[in-house]
């Protein structure tokens, strides 16, 4: 007999920590499912209190990976390192498809926590015209909510998780509720103080950043500390300065006595009782021993990640729903997108030779979408932010790549050298119906489980946003005092691999009318009522800003209103 | 003769089925020849002979000298590289570098008509030296593949060595973005910013 829950959480990531906290503290049995292994918080896989030279094979990851075929799709990236490789999937272990000419970036964290353990904290609010874009221009479907559904719901996120940031005063960037600010470099106080005065729309200001510098007593009984400056976030923090399912949601969950937990458990689908018409539980895999089980519960939450989500509604297939449950609209899986770079810039700030910086800080600086409007005569819709920082100064290069051996260039390298401001586009990209996500006819993983079928390209509007972006980002570079300035953009006809910037997002967009959207205003099935799907599948647009923070409170807000309806017993 | 001992001990992870082991690598021993100027060790490692040590510690400091700051030696970088081949390197590099210092022997002995660990300092600078230039100019032959990987590789291990960074912070506490140097001399020397 399966065992039976109030509601099963799928996935303990940020936004399944968030489902897991709320549904326990409200005294509900919540059952949390997560497919990768145990990770204890502050336990041995944690690296952060390890200085370079004593980080296994100086922070390499060993060469056989590249030999075996495994991580191919992020061996580059800089976040892939030998102290943080084990919070990365396998994409040789954990295979997806895409078409050959078009290779999607699935980045991801198989293990408790999910990515909340690797991300990188980058915490903005959406703004009202956010909520607006799709019904103002006719791309995609209207959202059913605006930011005055969110807003209160983002105050209750950042309160828990904390969020240092400075009160910018941005409509377009709503400020919330914000605990002390990182302070800028003087290169990037330069910049910042001449966009101010030369533009009306563009600024430079400190990121927001999920790492806590004030802790509060709620954060404290959590046994949180304040961030001490380390930027070693990806390997796990032992101090819990940063928001993780693993320092904040879970332990909370935990202390409640409601939560049972279990991982190396892989959803394998939603089941679906014909007669009573609604989800009754879940099947899983066992990871490990390969076998399978049912777990019951009056409501299930989808929390995998957007396209994890998506995997498992089109493989939950019934009767009712051939095409995968909450499917009757065929919208699952449609409307794929993931925010998109194609420049990249950088500049020298001068005259500052006599100043340093020192600490790590755990945030970058950014500069929010000024293009909302379509004004300037260009001919695109939405627009574009840039994630910058010139945090240190420069350090002149060791000559390991090049000609040179002794006393002479050693003295050289390392030094101080200039103030180098780095900048790279996020834009918008509009929600395609035809970037799409399917199971694969035949491709299937280890377990069994068809592989996910990702096929999805910027188009038209993006490639005009990358030439206006290449523009504006020069243009903001010189303003901003900056000389050596270098503006490199992605050649038009090469292809942008969506995935790459890691917001990965839509696949069962939210929306009024069911025949167009696979979720309501409150991220709930239109055709199952106890089916929630509260990750980034969600999203019925992208905007420009790093997008967790809005997944975690969709997740509260659905959570407080599933809730209240399982408390009326309507649900 | 002056007795070169590090008290450096190095663990590596060795995977035994699934268990994981701690095995603590060699300390570095060995005796300085005064004449070549030479770091002679007597240890082999765990993947490189006594020979092949010596030879590898000569290049890396000659690479990456002792001069007002640690060169390579005090970095302990060769017993690092040497544990490293057992959990880092493929074969292919393995093969590499053993190679490597297989023609590093030929040219020594081309060139000077003996083994590289009987030349003087001078001449095993010039060799390396030599090696170095011709390395970076032609970059498709198998040597200069090789001896590119290898100083890489020394570069990557000395410049996330202990005495590569004397004001490494593990916790700095806080960031600053705008201080002076004889206020970030404070900062090194207390080694915290807050
Ligand atoms: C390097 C990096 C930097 C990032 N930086 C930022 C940033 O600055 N700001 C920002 O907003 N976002 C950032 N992100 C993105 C952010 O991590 C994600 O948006 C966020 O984690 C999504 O939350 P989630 O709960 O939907 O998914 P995840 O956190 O990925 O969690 C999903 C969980 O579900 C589990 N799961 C998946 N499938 C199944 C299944 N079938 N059965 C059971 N369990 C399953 C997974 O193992 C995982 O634990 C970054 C990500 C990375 C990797």
């Amino acid at each position: 007999m399966a065992q039976e829950y109030d509601v099963i959480v799928v996935g303990s990531g940020i936004t399944g920590g968030w489902a897991a906290k709320e549904f326990t503290e409200k005294g509900f049995k919540t059952l949390v499912i997560e497919r990768g292994r145990n990770v204890e918080h502050r336990g041995s896989e944690y690296t952060d209190m390890q200085a370079p030279w004593q980080i296994e094979n100086r922070n390499l990851v060993p060469e056989d990976f590249d030999e075996q075929g495994r991580y191919q799709l992020i061996k580059q990236k800089g976040y892939f390192k030998g102290a943080t490789k084990q919070f990365f999937a396998d994409d040789k272990e954990h295979p997806y498809s895409y078409p050959d000419a078009r290779p999607f970036k699935w980045v991801r964290s198989y293990q408790l926590g999910g990515r909340s353990v690797t991300w990188g904290r980058q915490s903005l609010r959406w703004g009202p015209k956010d909520f607006v874009a799709n019904k103002k221009d006719g791309n995609g479907v209207p959202w059913p909510i605006g930011y005055e559904d969110l807003a209160p719901w983002y105050d209750y996120v950042e309160s828990f998780i904390g969020v240092s940031a400075n009160r910018d005063g941005l409509e377009d960037l709503p400020d919330g509720v914000f605990q002390k600010p990182w302070e800028m470099s003087c290169a990037e106080k330069v910049i910042a103080k001449n966009l101010r005065k030369a533009y009306s729309d563009r600024r430079l200001i400190i990121g927001r950043a999920a790492n806590i510098t004030e802790p509060t007593a709620e954060q404290m009984k959590l046994g949180r500390g304040q961030c001490q400056a380390r930027a070693y976030c990806k390997r796990g923090c032992t101090f819990g300065g940063y928001f993780s399912s693993l320092s904040a949601t879970l332990p909370a969950a935990n202390n409640t006595g409601n939560l049972t937990l279990i991982t190396n458990a892989i959803v394998e689908r939603v089941d679906y009782d014909e007669k009573l018409g609604r989800a009754s539980g879940v099947s899983i895999i066992d990871t490990l021993s390969k076998e399978k089980r049912s777990y019951k519960a009056r409501v299930v939450f989808l929390c995998a990640s957007a396209l994890g989500s998506v995997q498992i509604l089109l493989n939950s297939k019934s009767a009712t729903f051939p095409n995968g449950i909450a499917n009757s609209s065929g919208v699952v899986g449609r409307y794929i997108m993931d925010h998109f770079s194609g420049v990249l810039a950088d500049g020298i700030v001068p005259g500052l030779d006599d100043k340093f910086a020192t600490g790590r800080r755990p945030i970058a600086t950014y500069i929010p979408n000024y293009r909302h409007e379509n004004k300037d005569g260009v001919e695109f819709v939405r627009g574009y932010g840039f994630q910058a920082t010139a945090q240190h100064r420069t350090k002149t290069p060791t000559h390991a790549n090049k000609a040179g051996i002794g006393v002479d260039v050693k003295e050289v390298a390392n030094q101080p050298g200039p103030w180098k401001f780095r900048a790279i586009m996020y834009g918008e990209m509009l929600p395609y119906f035809d970037n799409v996500a399917s199971l694969h006819p035949t491709k299937t993983d280890q377990w069994g489980i068809p592989q996910l079928h990702i096929d999805a390209r910027v188009r038209d509007n993006e490639r005009k946003m990358i030439r206006q972006a290449a523009k504006d980002i020069g243009e903001i570079l010189d303003v901003g005092g900056c000389v050596d300035i270098n503006v490199n953009t992605t050649p038009e006809d090469r292809h942008i691999a969506i995935g790459d910037r890691i917001h990965e997002m839509g696949g069962a967009c939210m929306g009024n009318d069911p025949n167009t959207s696979v979720l309501n205003k409150w991220a709930q099935a239109h055709d199952v009522d106890n089916l929630f799907v509260t990750d980034g599948a969600c999203m019925s647009s992208c905007a420009t800003q790093n997008p967790s923070l809005t997944y975690m409170a969709i997740t509260v807000r659905a959570a407080d209103y599933a809730a209240k309806l399982m408390q009326k017993g309507s649900l | 003769m002056r007795t070169f001992s590090s008290e450096f001990i190095i663990s590596r992870r060795v995977f035994i089925g699934s268990a994981m082991v701690l095995v603590a690598a060699p300390i570095l021993a060995g005796t300085t020849n005064t004449e070549k100027e030479l770091l002679v060790i007597s240890n082999s490692g765990q993947f490189f002979s006594a020979e092949h040590m010596t030879m590898l510690a000569d290049i890396a400091e000659i690479m990456i000298p002792l001069s007002d700051t640690a060169g390579a030696t005090d970095a302990h970088v060769i017993p690092v590289l040497d544990a490293m081949m057992l959990t880092w390197a493929v074969a292919g590099t393995k093969k590499q570098f053993l190679q490597l210092l297989v023609k590093l022997n030929e040219i020594a002995k081309a060139s000077f008509q003996t083994h590289y660990l009987n030349l003087g300092k001078d001449k095993r600078v010039a060799l390396v030296s030599h090696l170095d230039k011709r390395a970076f100019a032609n970059q498709t032959s198998e040597l200069s593949k090789s001896y590119r990987k290898l100083k890489k590789i020394i570069f990557h291990i000395y410049y996330t060595s202990e005495p590569a960074n004397p004001d490494f912070m593990l916790i700095p506490g806080t960031y600053r973005g705008c201080v002076t140097q004889a206020e970030l001399d404070t900062f090194n020397a207390r080694g915290r910013v807050s």
